[in-house]
């Protein structure tokens, strides 16, 4: 269904009703080529549902890509015929354009690159070039429907830095401008080259993974372009709307993508095309690979039913239930907790083992991550496909601008997977449970924050982090340990209504990070401006330590004076220290030898606080934040004090490490004597 | 296969004979591994003795606290507290060559060696265990070392295929078979230990060359029982550690010391039976074998000293 159309007035000569009827046809079939050639056809984005289970559009649709693309699979080439339609509703006119050419960041002189050579990344250290590894995206050619070819025109632009030599954002010039509420159409002929995948994109062996693969507008937003180079520790931003992408690949290929497939033909030369439509959406990614085995769930969500297309590897076959599991688990959790899954589809796609393509996400389409051996109490399979499923919420659809707030997604997500995980798989127990070795997601996500804990603040642009592991650490542990630290303050109740609404209002949109920060406040009808002023924009770190614990008896000066438990009176002091700079109120325990317990509140102001106590009683144990709420304390080990030592925890550790070091000597001895 | 079972047999006779070796070397392994774990415990305990957060690794074993132990600075750089654990893991191995030839020597014998017999064996041969282990690791060198890059090189070329399995079985057979070579090699230095304890030989090229022949001439009897043994080994290690996992409370420290000595006490059982087979095998085959120069054997008797403590 169209829309309308959108003529430029201007364009258009005003006729004379003056003129004589014939002059006048002629003058209107001299004017509609005109019109056809230099104002431009009709342009529209569709209304289309068919990708979606709603009877109307979900978002504000500002670009329909249509692509037809031809995979080569022996040279990883493709060659692509991209026509974009683009609705400008930036309220005022538009001449310049960029565009995110993505896989031009695997060139060794790319900012890509030299970011993930300074600082590595998830995947890659890059101790050598290869060829293997090179990338590109060429426009061959780039016409603007109604204003001409404009090819050599085209600019390469570097908004971020001085790299001359980064090609990942190309910018043109419009010789007329495109009013607000009006539409334009680029036709791009474009080739790419995969790159081996480094990260996210490429191939490896047979399987292609194709992500940020074609010319993608950048955004206008708050008042102008937003069009980020590709860095390392950064990811993506883009508008929504619709795609209608055929892929031509060999008939062997398995393929998976964004969104419904609304087509698959096959042509004589030993190649098939496969079409895809998707609605409400801002990517495409695909994939492909002769090996998948395809196996198909369901989910009946609030909205409708989603079909789950869930690609093994062949030497994963038997987990595919285990994926489909978790898969379904978090889909239901999401709707009760947070909102509704709009989507008809959802991909998952098991990635070639070592391919650099795990754990990311696209919309409606993610990728997980295992390997065959996968033992059942490692739950890495499942905080990969929870965590990138997540995504489809916090990034697909609450489309926050990744590369200046990475903590909105990634964070954000790794807050509500720690939630949902802990839901399901134990808070302890969320990563690991295996051979009595456990581990929780909460510390998992803590202790990624505090080895970089005062380097970043969150609120920090992603490719400004001090190195790739503060980008994890703060961008991903601390707002997820943040926002867990936050529940102790609103409720946990609160804090997930708070989720709620921000993601019912914002779906669709690209929130700031005050819209979010706004939310959580107005919900739980809280003033929370010291706490965000310190977690989200401060780089204050938090660690409170019980600093003194002390009984003495109050007759101690007396002749002859005995201690007799129960009888003798104490005199006993408790100091708490705030060691760090982050003021928090915290809850202190103090518990005594006769099983007195007494519970202290303090604002945290100070830098320390004493308490005294006269009992019959000494101090046994004291310790702040007996509640565990708070989950940014920098150590955790000072948060509590012992009268007397426990020594077991050491002795158990001792053991293992004696048994570790028996076995390494006899092992020497073994083999060498 | 009686051959065989006899070697296994005879040799698990001979350890049996001489229980105190395996209980000193145990005893030193222990010893050393105590002192080599001071500096880990003290280090933990500047972290965990006062904290009721230290639960967790007791309780349990929370992954998370323990990492968060590791990085803290008060525990100090991870280097402090492994390194000396590491050290006194080879001073058990040099110690371990040290003494080794006194229980050649009382494995050789049909009787308790005395006390002064076992030292003046180990002192005797230390240099030549010293040239001999220096010789085994040349020669299990340059076969590892070869084997480990055709392993390499199978497993890149493994690595390329689609099938995510192959890379693994193919380093699976690859290091079994790193491993069978290995064996092999220490079959024969294990045999040209016990030449140079038992017939006294300086020169240890000649108990070199003479434990290759019998080697390569006993090759599938001999190495069916080290194997053996190998995967009796094996077993003791993988049953131990389920038993551990399974049957010891996670707060109980006393029960994973036992469990854990207990399974490193029957580790290196195993390894003094393999060279009690050896003993024995050497003592049958090679006596047997017709040599050209028959050297001089130690005379334990007239080496005994009635005052002498056994050992």
């Amino acid at each position: 269904m169209i829309l309308g159309y959108s003529f430029p007035t201007k364009e258009v000569p005003p006729m004379s009703p003056r003129k004589p009827v014939v002059l006048l046809l002629l003058t209107v079939l001299m004017v509609i080529p005109t019109i056809a050639q230099n104002a431009g056809p009709a342009f529209s984005i569709p209304n289309t549902t068919l990708a979606i289970n709603s009877p109307t559009p979900l978002s504000p649709r500002v670009v329909h890509y249509e692509i037809d693309a031809k995979y080569d699979a022996k040279t990883h080439g493709l060659d692509a015929e991209e026509t974009l339609t683009y609705h400008n509703l930036t309220g005022q006119a538009l001449d310049i354009f960029p565009f995110h050419l993505y896989l031009n960041a695997f060139q060794p002189t790319s900012t890509w690159i030299r970011e993930t050579k300074r600082d590595g990344t998830r995947d890659v250290t890059f101790e050598k070039w290869e060829s293997k590894n090179y990338g590109s995206e060429e426009i061959k050619r780039f016409e603007v429907v109604g204003q001409g070819d404009l090819t050599s025109q085209l600019q390469f632009i570097q908004p971020d830095d001085a790299n001359k030599d980064d090609k990942s954002v190309v910018q043109v010039h419009l010789p007329k401008p495109i009013p607000p509420d009006g539409y334009v159409e680029f036709k791009i002929t474009f080739h790419d080259q995969f790159p081996e995948t480094l990260e996210r994109t490429g191939w490896k062996r047979d399987f292609l993974l194709g992500g940020q693969w074609f010319p993608k507008v950048g955004v206008w937003w708050h008042g102008a372009w937003n069009c980020h180079q590709f860095h390392g520790a950064t990811e993506f931003f883009a508008d929504f709307g619709v795609y209608d992408v055929k892929l031509t690949v060999p008939q062997f290929e398995m393929v998976g993508a964004t969104g419904v497939e609304v087509g698959n033909v096959n042509h004589p030369d030993g190649t098939k095309s496969v079409s895809y439509h998707a609605d409400d959406v801002h990517d495409f990614a695909w994939t492909a690979s002769p090996h998948y085995k395809v196996y198909e769930d369901n989910f009946q969500g609030s909205m409708g039913p989603v079909k789950l297309n869930i690609m093994m590897q062949p030497a994963h076959l038997g987990q595919e239930e285990r994926h489909a599991r978790i898969l379904k688990q978090t889909l239901d959790h999401f709707e009760r907790w947070y909102g509704p899954y709009p989507y008809k589809t959802l991909t998952l796609v098991d990635p070639e083992v070592g391919s650099a393509a795990e754990g990311m996400e696209y919309p409606t389409f993610i990728t997980g991550g295992t390997n065959w051996w996968m033992p059942k109490g490692f739950y890495l399979p499942e905080l990969v496909i929870e965590h990138e499923f997540g995504h489809q919420y916090w990034y697909g659809m609450v489309a926050t601008n990744e590369f200046e707030d990475a903590w909105m997604d990634e964070g954000i997500n790794s807050y509500t997977e720690l939630k949902i995980l802990d839901d399901i798989l134990g808070p302890r127990t969320s990563i690991m449970n295996q051979w009595g070795i456990t581990m929780g997601e909460r510390e998992m996500q803590r202790l990624s924050y505090i080895s970089v804990a005062d380097l970043d603040p969150i609120a920090r642009n992603g490719w400004q982090y001090a190195s790739y592991q503060s980008y994890g650490g703060i961008s991903y542990g601390k707002t997820a340990s943040i926002l867990l630290t936050l529940e102790g303050i609103i409720g946990e109740d609160t804090m997930r209504q708070a989720m709620h609404t921000y993601f019912m209002r914002y779906r669709f949109t690209h929130p700031t990070k005050e819209d979010f920060l706004k939310t959580i406040e107005e919900v739980s009808g809280r003033d929370l401006r010291w706490y965000f002023n310190q977690a989200v924009y401060g780089t204050e770190v938090l660690d409170y330590e019980v600093l003194k614990v002390k009984s003495t008896p109050v007759d101690w000066y007396k002749e002859k004076f005995k201690e007799k438990k129960g009888k003798t009176e104490y005199e006993s002091e408790v100091i708490i220290h705030r060691k760090g700079d982050f003021i928090f109120p915290v809850d202190v325990a103090i518990a005594f030898d006769n099983g007195d317990k007494v519970r202290e509140h303090w604002d945290g102001q100070d830098r320390w606080i004493r308490y005294s106590y006269q009992k019959k009683a000494k101090v046994a144990t004291v310790e702040i934040d007996p509640d565990h709420k708070i989950h940014i304390d920098h150590n955790n080990f000072n948060n509590s004090d012992l009268a007397e030592r426990s020594e077991k925890p050491t002795r158990k550790l001792t053991n293992y490490w004696t048994f570790v070091t028996q076995f390494i000597a006899q092992l020497l001895a073994w083999w060498m004597v | 296969m009686n051959d065989k079972r006899s070697l296994l047999s005879n040799g698990a006779a001979i350890v049996r004979r001489n229980k105190r070796y395996v209980v000193w070397f145990f005893v030193l392994n222990l010893a050393l591994a105590s002192m080599g774990a001071a500096a880990f415990r003290l280090h933990a305990a500047s972290v965990l003795d006062r904290s009721l957060y230290a639960d967790g690794v007791l309780h349990g074993f929370d992954l998370g606290i323990f990492v968060e132990m590791l990085s803290r600075p008060e525990f100090g750089p991870m280097q402090a507290s492994t390194v000396p654990g590491l050290i006194l893991a080879f001073l058990f191995f040099v110690l371990t060559l040290i003494f080794l030839p006194g229980v050649f020597l009382g494995y050789a014998s049909d009787r308790r060696i005395s006390r002064e017999e076992f030292f003046r064996a180990c002192g005797k041969n230390v240099w030549r265990f010293v040239r001999l282990a220096i010789l085994f690791a040349i020669f299990a060198g340059i076969v590892g070392g070869i084997l480990n890059g055709i392993q390499y090189a199978l497993a890149k070329a493994a690595d390329k295929t689609s099938y995510e399995k192959l890379p693994f079985y193919v380093q699976l057979i690859s290091f079994t078979v790193i491993f069978l070579a290995l064996t092999a090699i220490r079959i024969w230095f294990d045999l040209a230990e016990a030449d140079v304890v038992i017939t006294d030989q300086k020169a240890v090229r000649k108990s070199v060359g003479k434990a290759y022949r019998q080697t390569r001439a006993n090759l599938g009897r001999l190495f069916g029982a080290y194997v053996t043994i190998s995967v009796v080994a094996l077993l003791v290690l993988t049953i131990g550690l389920v038993i551990w996992n399974v049957i010891v409370p996670p707060a109980s420290v006393w029960g994973a010391f036992l469990i854990g000595q207990l399974i490193l006490l029957l580790l290196l059982a195993t390894r003094f039976w393999q060279r009690a087979v050896a003993v024995s095998f050497y003592s049958t085959a090679v006596a047997e074998t017709p040599v050209e120069k028959q050297p001089a054997p130690v005379n334990l008797t007239a080496a005994a000293t009635p005052q002498a403590g056994g050992i």
